[in-house]
């Protein structure tokens, strides 16, 4: 095995981000007002006369923590919408589980709904009974149940199931007493831990914990001391590690927890610069703004490793603890049909989402317009790093290779095999393309028969490509606009009847071909002379037909019956596909006599004499196919040759077919005719006899362009 | 993935090879062997690889910049003088700066190191450099691991007995354990001798300079192809999947998609598809075949001239700016496209995703994209005006939903005054103004924000005393009636406190 391996920047897949329990306290104490005060009636200089303005809001400390809690989610639900899930628990006088592990549940909406349902805590409600204890059990519970991930991981890894771990992160906003009191939560939850590992060994639906995150939020009033100290990440337990933040209610809190999130699932920021947003006041003055975006780290992998971060514009804010990466807006471009050579794509998520640059800069984009950026170098020379983008309502940011390609300058696809091709049916391949294009399948489309949709459309391009010449010399009949019906259908999974009756008229209307002698788009490349005649061409073009159909015959019965009439047309005298022509015309009522009725009268005396040929030759069974109708199966068709000896090689009835037996399906099949004689070779003189000849004196050179042109 | 070779020029490099009976050699001079021995290698059979060539002392020099003119580099190799003593830390400082100042940090690269295993003494040896790595300041870092993917490769020109006598050995292994773990150490079989120098390059070129070869399927039409770089296994989760996954052999078309639809999607690595010729008798079908031979072409001008689908589909491809999806192996994907490298060259390259189903999120799962001609109505419209990419998530992104946060102050006030600003142009603003009213609403009652609702009640009946005579009749009904239903909610009672309760306008007989 290849020691070098490519290692994928991914974070473990059940690493304590897979699950975040949030555990919000709701005791009495909680409704005390932040004392934060938002003054909410802003009157403007005109109106404000003489009014007395309301006094100003403040919320309380259960709305700082529930709303910083939300965003929190929200930035997390924007970048990672599955995967990541959060469990939201409410604790006072006993605990409030406000959604599940399940995807379904993860939602901002709901949980918000289901906040409106717990209300604000009831400040006279018994202190004593009420305790954020309570939710922090159910939080440890809550980590040993097994999410929808776990289990589908679990199940397709079956004995190697204990790959699966389980890990978690435990995120409490409360407001605790003192640093005892923070002990002894910490030793609460890790004696939980402990009892309900013990119960998960026993349940397939419990998993025990591996490891577990506590990060406690102290919550408390502005204005006030502390009464509890900030502790750095410490481990209580191998199974246990806890860090302790001690935060005033208020924007404090929510840059706070903004900061958490960033840390807990790898996200970095960076801040779009130079956005031309037009005035609201002003509609035709436009200034410079500036957008904060939230994004995994990975988007910066470049200038981490190069150690380029100072070049890129970081900023520093707020003591140090947040740093943004600042790019630059390009004018956007409108094509989009460009692909740009992209290593990466991450989801965004507006900090202050909305704020009017942020809306407008995210409506700007989900309008389908794309933004490329550009990374601020001292040099002063301009590289274009990133690009915004959005896909189905999702923005991304792309990181864009920016570095020399290892690739550059390769030899040119003319210079290498079959570069000097020249006639490349390129055209053709491009219909084929569109053709087999491939379009999203949902889950309740599916086949029932189990197959999914990708190996569906490799069926359909392997029934496509059963033959396929790849330049426009090789063949015939795919440069004949005549054969285009029957040559889109017969690639069909099942023929309907009337798509064995559009194939049989194709076959007809060649017939018909041949017997006014019409010249076919025969490429004289490579032959020297005026190459090779017109019979013999017809001969090819039926050959090359028969090759095409033959690779499909075996599908169905319809498609064998589409054979079966080439046979029959072509291996009969001439005036037996005549005639069995205007028996299908009289049924079909269509009106085309008009075209060969001038002729009627000495094509019946030709034929009379023809038939009476035909009818020496005894051959009763052919007669009889002769009378069947073109719309019913004609298994007598088949039987001459199958009991003449082993003509059928075993391979017709594979799908595929190769080179060989296709060649081999030729040669039998121009000797299964030897065994009942063309008319014409009767009486042909050195194996050679002009078809028709009284046809070319009737018709002179009445001939049609029936090919296409060639290319 | 560009090559750097390392070469050590110090004295110790000069050290004479008994052979016996024959020509006397210095160490230096097997090394060259096997290098040229490398070089021709990769002219012939890897000859895209980016390649440069340093030579290392105490100081380093970079002799040859990267390039693919073997020529050039086998020249060099030719002229190496003999320098000092050697300093493998330094050296491969210089090896960090030249690979990030040509291919940035992101380009995995390969980095040949030739040595005697002699690796220097006290200050400046391999000894001193590990031993003190762990110590030093940011600006002084061991160069290891590189800011950019490496494999290391050491060939030593010793064997591995005489490595072991010192710790020489022992160095190199925590070298490469520093490196990142991607390498491996080769040393000489058996005795020194342009042999055994050979068979240790040899093992150096099956392991790391083989040329991959697969062949390109769509349906029953192919082509034999060279990948080039060689796509390397990929472990997607350490944990769950250890195992690396390699690119099949067989590379499969699934369908074809617009370039529109695809659009710019995050690749792990991008790769040439080159056609080869692979000694096969030339597929001659129907007409225009000629059998007679006059004179006997060149292998390389019979390639050329007989067709590729290669060359057929980068036709098409091309034409039509579309990309095959391709199967690179179970649950992995990529796609394949015409790149123009300029105006007249161009050539069909491979873009690998992300290993997995899912690998861009606007195309869906890859296993439930089927043929456009099985789904019941023509997903991209009859006249091939819609497309039904992208694909749509289930929920909207916060930004896609005008989520309410009032975690600024800003955004509390911006959201009271829309609704102060439609109260004052009730009633013709009514729809709009119980639309903002009911959007606070909810989210003062999730957030148990009951005394901003109490305070936009009082807002509001200030507004209706402010009305002026002119007024319509009915926005004081309003006025009052939101009010008063804002102030029912701020009770909490779930009769009038439901989040999913709204206020609806009252009916007044002005209103109708």
């Amino acid at each position: 095995m290849d020691p070098f391996i490519l290692q994928l920047c991914k974070p473990k897949m059940f690493s304590v981000s897979h699950k975040t329990v949030f555990v919000v306290d709701h005791c009495p104490y909680m409704a005390e007002s932040s004392r934060q005060q938002v003054e909410c009636d802003v009157l403007t200089k005109s109106r404000g006369q003489g009014l007395i303005p309301l006094a100003p809001v403040s919320k309380s400390l259960w709305t700082c923590a529930v709303e910083c809690s939300m965003e929190y989610c929200r930035i997390l639900y924007d970048i990672y919408p599955k995967d990541k899930l959060v469990n939201y628990i409410v604790s006072d006088s006993e605990f409030h589980t406000l959604n599940s592990w399940r995807q379904e549940e993860q939602s901002i909406h709901g949980l918000m709904s289901a906040l409106a349902a717990v209300g604000p805590p009831n400040p006279r409600e018994d202190p004593e009974c009420c305790s954020i204890l309570h939710g922090l059990v159910a939080a440890v519970e809550s980590l040993c149940k097994i999410t929808e991930l776990q289990h589908e991981r679990r199940t397709t890894l079956m004995d190697m199931a204990d790959r699966v771990a389980n890990r978690g992160r435990i995120i409490c906003l409360t407001n605790a007493k003192s640093d005892t009191h923070v002990r002894m939560l910490e030793d609460y939850i890790q004696e939980t831990i402990l009892d309900q590992n013990k119960l998960a060994a026993g349940s397939d639906r419990l998993m025990a914990i591996q490891q577990c995150d506590l990060v406690l939020v102290h919550i408390y009033p502005q204005g006030e001391d502390t009464l509890v100290s900030d502790r750095p990440k410490k481990e209580v337990s191998p199974l246990l590690t806890s860090e302790v933040h001690s935060v005033r209610a208020g924007r404090h809190l929510a840059t706070k927890l903004n900061i958490l999130v960033q840390q807990h699932f790898d996200l970095a920021s960076t801040t779009i610069t130079n956005i031309p947003m037009k005035e609201e006041q002003h509609a035709n003055t436009s200034a410079n703004y500036d957008v904060e975006l939230l994004h995994h780290r990975d988007a910066h992998l470049e200038f981490f490793k190069s150690g380029d971060l100072h070049m890129a514009g970081t900023s520093t804010r707020e003591n140090g603890l947040k740093e943004t990466i600042t790019l630059k807006w390009c004018t956007p471009r409108t094509n989009s049909v460009e692909l740009y050579y992209c290593t990466g794509a991450y989801r965004i998520s507006p900090t202050d989402v909305n704020s009017r640059p942020s809306s407008c800069l995210t409506n700007f984009l989900l309008n389908g317009r794309s933004v490329l950026l550009e990374q601020p170098r001292k040099s002063g020379s301009k590289v274009i790093s990133h690009m915004l983008s959005s896909h189905g309502g999702e923005i991304f940011l792309h990181v864009l290779n920016s570095n020399r390609s290892i690739l550059e300058d390769p030899p040119s696809i003319s210079e290498g095999c079959g570069g000097r091709v020249t006639d490349y049916r390129i055209t053709d391949f491009g219909e084929f393309m569109r053709e087999n294009r491939l379009a999203p399948f949902t889950e309740s489309s599916l086949d029932p028969s189990g197959k999914p949709p990708a190996e569906r459309a490799k069926a359909q391009l392997e029934r496509h490509t059963r033959y396929w010449p790849m330049i426009i010399s090789q063949t015939t009949i795919l440069n004949m606009q005549a054969v285009v019906p029957l040559a889109n259908l017969i690639v069909k999974e099942s023929l309907s009847e009337e798509d064995v009756l559009t194939c049989q008229k194709t076959i007809y209307n060649l017939v018909d071909m041949e017997r006014k002698n019409d010249p076919l788009p025969i490429s004289t490349v490579g032959s020297r002379g005026k190459g090779p005649k017109r019979d013999e061409q017809y001969r090819t073009m039926w050959n090359e037909l028969e090759t095409l159909v033959k690779t499909h015959a075996a599908d169905t019965d319809r498609h064998q019956r589409v054979l079966d009439c080439i046979v029959a047309c072509r291996s009969k005298p001439a005036e037996d596909e005549d005639r069995k022509k205007r028996g299908r015309k009289r049924e079909d009522r269509e009106d085309r006599t008009d075209k060969s009725g001038g002729k009627d009268a000495e094509d019946k005396s030709w034929q009379d004499s023809e038939r009476l040929k035909g009818l020496l030759d005894k051959d009763e069974q052919e007669s009889e196919v002769i009378k069947d109708s073109p719309d019913s199966p004609e298994p007598l068709n088949k039987k001459p040759r199958l009991s003449t000896e082993e003509v059928q090689p075993p391979e017709r009835a594979k799908g595929p077919v190769s080179l060989l037996s296709m060649w081999t399906n030729r040669i039998t099949a121009a000797n299964s005719r030897k065994h009942q004689e063309f008319a014409g070779r009767v009486n042909s003189v050195n194996n050679k006899f002009e078809l028709y000849q009284q046809l070319k004196e009737e018709n002179g050179m009445d001939v049609h362009e029936n090919g296409k042109a060639s290319r | 993935m560009p090559t750097v070779v390392l070469m050590d020029v110090s004295l110790s490099m000069t050290r004479p090879v008994s052979l016996d009976g024959s020509e006397e050699f210095q160490r230096k001079n097997l090394a060259v062997h096997g290098l040229n021995m490398l070089f021709e290698h990769m002219a012939s059979n890897y000859r895209l690889e980016f390649t440069s060539l340093m030579a290392f002392s105490s100081l380093w020099e970079l002799l040859v910049p990267f390039t693919r003119d073997y020529n050039t580099l086998q020249e060099a190799l030719s002229n190496l003088e003999d320098y000092d003593k050697t300093c493998l830390e330094a050296a491969l400082q210089g090896v960090s700066n030249v690979v990030q100042q040509e291919w940035g940090s992101a380009c995995p690269c390969q980095v040949v190191l030739v040595t005697d295993g002699s690796l220097g003494i006290g200050k400046g040896s391999l000894r001193h450099s590990l031993q003190t790595q762990k110590h030093r300041g940011e600006d002084k870092k061991f160069p290891l691991p590189f800011p950019f993917p490496c494999k290391l490769f050491i060939l030593c020109v010793a064997n591995a007995e005489e490595l072991q006598m010192s710790d020489a050995m022992d160095n190199l292994e925590e070298l490469l354990r520093i490196s990142g773990g991607e390498g491996q150490i080769f040393t000489v079989e058996g005795s020194l001798c342009m042999k055994s120098v050979q068979a240790m390059f040899g093992k150096l070129i099956d392991h790391a300079y083989s040329a991959f070869h697969a062949v390109l399927h769509c349906g029953n039409l192919s082509s034999d192809v060279q990948v080039f770089p060689r796509p390397e296994p990929v472990v997607v989760d350490e944990e769950v999947e250890p195992i690396p996954r390699a690119v099949s052999t067989d590379l499969e078309i699934v369908g074809f998609i617009e370039i529109s639809d695809i659009s710019s999607p995050p690749v792990i690595t991008r790769h040439l598809v080159l056609p080869i010729a692979v000694n096969k008798d030339v597929d001659e079908v129907g007409a225009g075949a000629t059998d007679e031979l006059e004179e006997e072409p060149s292998a390389s001008q019979m390639a050329g001239k007989s067709p590729n689908f290669c060359v057929l589909l980068h036709g098409s491809l091309k034409v039509e700016g579309m990309v095959a999806v391709v199967q690179l192996g179970p649950e992995w994907f990529g796609m394949l496209y015409s790149q123009a490298d300029s105006k007249k060259k161009s050539n069909l390259m491979l873009s690998v995703f992300d290993p997995g189903l899912q690998p861009l999120p606007w195309l869906g799962k890859m296993s439930h994209l089927g043929p456009t001609s099985e789904a019941t109505e023509n997903p991209f419209g009859e006249d091939d005006s819609k497309s039904p990419f992208p694909v749509q998530p289930p929920v909207k992104r916060s930004y896609a939903q005008n989520i309410t946060v009032w975690i600024k102050a800003s955004g509390l006030q911006t959201d009271v005054q829309k609704i102060l600003r439609n109260a004052r142009k009730l009633p013709d603003k009514t729809q709009t103004f119980y639309k903002e009213l009911n959007r606070l609403r909810k989210a003062a009652l999730a957030f148990g924000f009951w005394e901003l609702l109490k305070g936009v009640a009082d807002l509001l009946e200030r507004e209706c005393t402010l009305l002026p005579d002119s007024a319509h009749p009915d926005a004081a009904f309003q006025l009052s009636h939101a009010a008063q239903q804002l102030k029912l909610a701020s009770t909490g009672d779930p009769q009038f406190a439901g989040y999913d309760h709204n206020i609806i306008p009252m009916h007044t007989d002005f209103s109708s």
